[in-house]
C-alpha cells in the first residue's frame, strides 16, 4: 500500500506541486526558528559559573581629568565599601561586567594556533564576589605579586580552542614583546553576556592595583549580605558621594541587568514565533482546504475502492497515508537543505542544536498534517459506497 | 450463489419518500449470465448496488452462497466484496493517475497475503485474458473507449471472484466495442464459470445471457429464460 501511495502522489506531482512546496516553505521557517529556539534553550540550560544574586554594579564616571585625584578617589571608595557591614566582597573591573551591554577582546596566540578571546579585567576578590569555582589549578592573588607574567585563569572553552589535548596550567601565552600571561587555573564556565548566549572563549587578567598606579577602573562589583536593599543602596551612594564630590554614582543589581538581557534575547524570540505561529496557522488552513477539496473531487474514487475491497478504515487510512507521503515528499527537500547547516558549521551553533530542530521540526510538520487531514479524511471514509460511485 | 429475499428500498428525504425496490425476489444460481433490463429510473442500479453489498436494503435478506450478510460489519462486508464480487461499471472508473497496470492491480491491494511479484502476476494474466497485454504501461487517458472497459473488466477479474456485476458495460460504446466486451463477458462465464449480473439497456445484448429479468417502476415484472425463450411470469 505504502509503494502504491508514493506512486499515486509521483503521478499526481503536478497537482500536488504547489501543496508540496507549501509544506516546504513551512517547514524551512519552523526549522529556523526552531533551531534558535533550541540553541537559547539550551544555552539556559547551561550553568554560568558564576552566582549574580546579591550582587550590585556601581558604575563610577569621574568629572574630572585628574588621574592622581581620580585614582585617589577610587582608593578610597573601595575602602569604605568594603567597611560597610552589609557588605560581603567587592572587586574592581571594567566595563565587561557580568549582564553589561559591553565586550573587550584579545588576540591569544599559542603554538600554530591564535584564537579571539573575551578579557575580563578583574580584582583578586572577584572570584569570592562571583563566586566563580576553579576546577584545575588555582585563582590568582598575593603570590602572583612578585611574578615576573601576568597570571591569567582561563575558561574551559578558551583551553580546548587554543590547547586542544594539552594541558594549560603554567603555560606561557605572549601579551606583548616584553610580557607574558601565565595560564594559573581554569573554570567550566564563564557566560556573561547573558543566559542565551553560548559559552565564548575568555579568561580573566589580573587587576594589580599598586602595579598600575595611573590606571582607573570604573566599575565595582559589590557582594551584599542576602537581604539587604534599597535603604543601604541610598546610604551607600550618599556616604560615597561624600568621597567622590562631583562623580556621577549609579548602583544597579546583576540581576535586573539579567532581566534586561533576558528581554533582548527573548522577545525577538518571541516575535518570531508568533510570526511562525500565523505563517502555520495559514499553511494548515490551506491544507485542510486543498484536502478537502481534493477528497470531495475524489468521490468517484473513493466509491471505486470500497467498490474493490476498501473498508472505510482503508480509506481513511489511505487520505491519510496520501498526506504523510505528500508531506514526506515536501520534508526530503526540506531536510536536504536543513542538513546543510550542521554538516556547514553555519553560524558556529552545535550541530546537536540543528539536529534536534530538524527532529522537531519533522515531527511538528507530520503531526500538523495529519491534523489536517485527519476531519476530510473521515469525510472520505464516511461516504456511502454507492453514493460516492453514482457522483462520477 | 445470490439470493435476494422481499428487498425493498426506500430513499427517504425530509418531505419526498421513493420506493426504488418494491418485494424483490430473485436467485442467481453459480455460474449464470443475467441480464437485469428496465427503464431509467426503475432500481437496476440500486438492485446491482444491493447485490453488490455497496448498499442495504431498507427491508428484506440477502444470500451470498447461502450465508445472510445482514448482520455482517463494514470490514466484513468489504472482504466479501473484496474476495467474491468483480464490478464493471457503464463509466469504467479507472484512476487517471494510475497505469493500466496498476490499475488492474488495484483489488488486490485490499487483500491480504498477496506478494507485490504475485499481484503483478495475476494483472498481467488478467489483462492478457482481455487483449491488453501490449497496454499495461499506458494511462486510461491514452486508451480508447474499448480499450478503457477492458481494463475495468481485467480489473474485475484479477480477484478471481465468482460474481461480476456489470453496470451498462456497454453503455458508453458503440456496437463493434460493445460487441467486443460483450464478448469478453460471454467467455468468461462459459469458459471460467464466472457468475455474471450485467445491467443493460441493449436488448441485443441482453437476448445473448441466458437469463433477462426485466424492472418497471422498482418491481420485477418478468424473469425469462432467453436461450430456450421459456417465458415466466412473475
Amino acid at each position: 500500500m505504502i509503494r502504491h501511495l508514493f506512486k499515486l502522489i509521483w503521478n499526481r506531482k503536478k497537482s500536488n506541486f504547489l501543496l508540496i512546496t507549501e509544506i516546504f516553505f513551512c517547514f524551512l521557517v519552523l526549522f529556523a526558528v526552531l533551531s534558535l529556539v533550541v540553541h537559547n534553550v539550551r544555552n539556559y540550560s547551561k550553568p554560568l559559573g558564576f552566582e549574580h544574586e546579591n550582587v550590585w554594579l556601581l558604575t563610577m564616571r569621574p568629572a574630572s581629568d585628574s588621574t592622581e585625584l581620580n585614582r585617589q578617589n577610587l582608593e578610597q571608595v573601595l575602602q569604605r565599601t568594603k567597611a560597610f557591614q552589609e557588605v560581603e566582597s567587592v572587586a574592581l573591573t571594567t566595563s565587561n561586567a557580568p549582564f553589561a551591554f559591553s565586550q573587550m577582546n584579545n588576540n591569544l596566540a599559542y603554538g600554530q594556533k591564535e584564537i579571539m578571546a573575551n578579557e575580563y579585567l578583574v580584582q583578586d576578590d572577584f572570584k569570592e564576589v562571583m563566586q566563580v569555582q576553579v576546577s584545575q589549578g588555582r585563582w590568582f592573588g598575593r603570590q602572583d605579586d612578585a611574578s615576573h607574567h601576568q597570571p591569567i585563569v582561563i575558561n574551559r572553552a578558551l583551553q580546548q580552542q587554543l590547547f586542544e589535548g594539552e594541558d594549560p596550567l603554567g603555560k606561557l601565552i605572549p601579551r606583548n614583546d616584553s610580557l607574558n600571561y601565565q595560564v594559573v587555573g581554569i573554570v567550566e564556565h564563564y557566560r556573561p553576556s547573558s543566559e542565551y548566549t553560548a559559552e565564548e572563549p575568555g579568561f580573566f587578567v589580573r587587576i594589580d592595583l599598586p602595579k598600575n598606579e595611573n590606571a582607573f577602573y570604573g566599575e565595582l562589583l559589590i557582594r551584599v549580605k542576602r537581604g539587604t536593599g534599597v535603604a543601604f543602596e541610598e546610604k551607600m551612594v550618599k556616604e560615597l558621594s561624600g568621597i567622590t564630590k562631583d562623580w556621577t554614582l549609579e548602583v544597579s543589581t546583576l540581576e535586573k541587568m539579567r532581566q534586561n538581557k533576558s528581554k533582548l534575547a527573548i522577545v525577538p524570540l518571541i516575535a518570531l514565533a508568533v510570526v511562525c505561529s500565523f505563517l502555520i496557522f495559514n499553511v494548515a488552513l490551506g491544507l485542510f482546504g486543498v484536502l478537502w477539496y481534493n477528497i470531495s473531487r475524489r468521490n468517484g474514487e473513493i466509491g471505486l475502492r470500497r467498490a474493490m475491497g476498501a473498508s472505510s478504515g482503508q480509506i481513511y487510512r489511505q487520505f491519510i497515508g496520501e498526506v504523510l507521503v505528500l508531506a514526506t515528499f515536501s520534508l526530503l527537500l526540506g531536510v536536504a537543505f536543513a542538513v546543510q547547516f550542521p554538516l556547514l558549521q553555519v553560524f558556529e551553533v552545535e550541530s546537536a542544536v540543528y539536529f534536534i530542530a530538524l527532529g522537531m521540526a519533522v515531527s511538528i510538520i507530520y503531526l500538523l498534517v495529519m491534523g489536517c487531514a485527519f476531519y476530510p479524511s473521515r469525510q472520505a471514509a464516511a461516504i456511502h459506497p454507492a453514493i460516492a460511485l453514482h457522483e462520477e | 450463489m445470490i439470493t435476494l429475499k422481499n428487498i425493498e428500498k426506500v430513499y427517504q428525504t425530509k418531505t419526498i419518500e421513493t420506493v426504488a425496490l418494491h418485494n424483490v425476489n430473485l436467485h442467481i444460481p453459480k455460474g449464470e449470465f443475467v441480464s437485469i433490463m428496465g427503464p431509467s429510473g426503475c432500481g437496476k442500479s440500486t438492485l446491482l448496488n444491493i447485490m453488490g453489498l455497496l448498499d442495504e436494503p431498507t427491508n428484506g435478506l440477502v444470500e451470498i452462497d447461502g450465508t445472510p450478510i445482514g448482520r455482517y460489519r463494514d470490514k466484513e462486508l468489504s472482504q466479501l466484496r473484496n474476495q467474491k464480487i468483480g464490478f464493471v461499471f457503464q463509466s469504467y472508473h479507472l484512476i487517471n493517475d494510475l497505469s493500466v497496470l496498476d490499475n488492474v492491480e488495484l483489488p488486490l491491494l485490499y487483500r491480504s497475503g498477496v506478494s507485490a511479484a504475485e499481484t503483478r502476476r495475476l494483472a498481467l494474466t488478467a489483462l492478457e485474458k482481455v487483449g491488453l497485454s501490449a497496454r499495461t504501461k499506458h494511462y486510461p487517458s491514452q486508451l480508447s473507449g474499448g480499450q478503457r472497459q477492458r481494463v475495468a473488466i481485467a480489473r474485475a477479474l484479477i480477484g478471481q471472484p465468482e460474481i461480476i456485476l456489470a453496470d451498462e458495460p456497454t453503455g458508453n460504446l458503440d456496437s463493434v466495442m460493445g460487441e467486443e466486451i460483450m464478448n469478453i463477458l460471454l467467455q468468461l462465464n462459459s469458459v471460467d464459470g464466472t457468475t455474471i449480473v450485467m445491467v443493460t439497456h441493449d436488448e441485443n445484448m441482453a437476448h445473448k445471457t441466458e437469463r433477462l429479468i426485466r424492472f418497471f417502476d422498482g418491481q420485477q415484472v418478468s424473469d425469462a429464460k432467453t436461450a430456450t425463450h421459456e417465458f415466466q411470469k412473475v
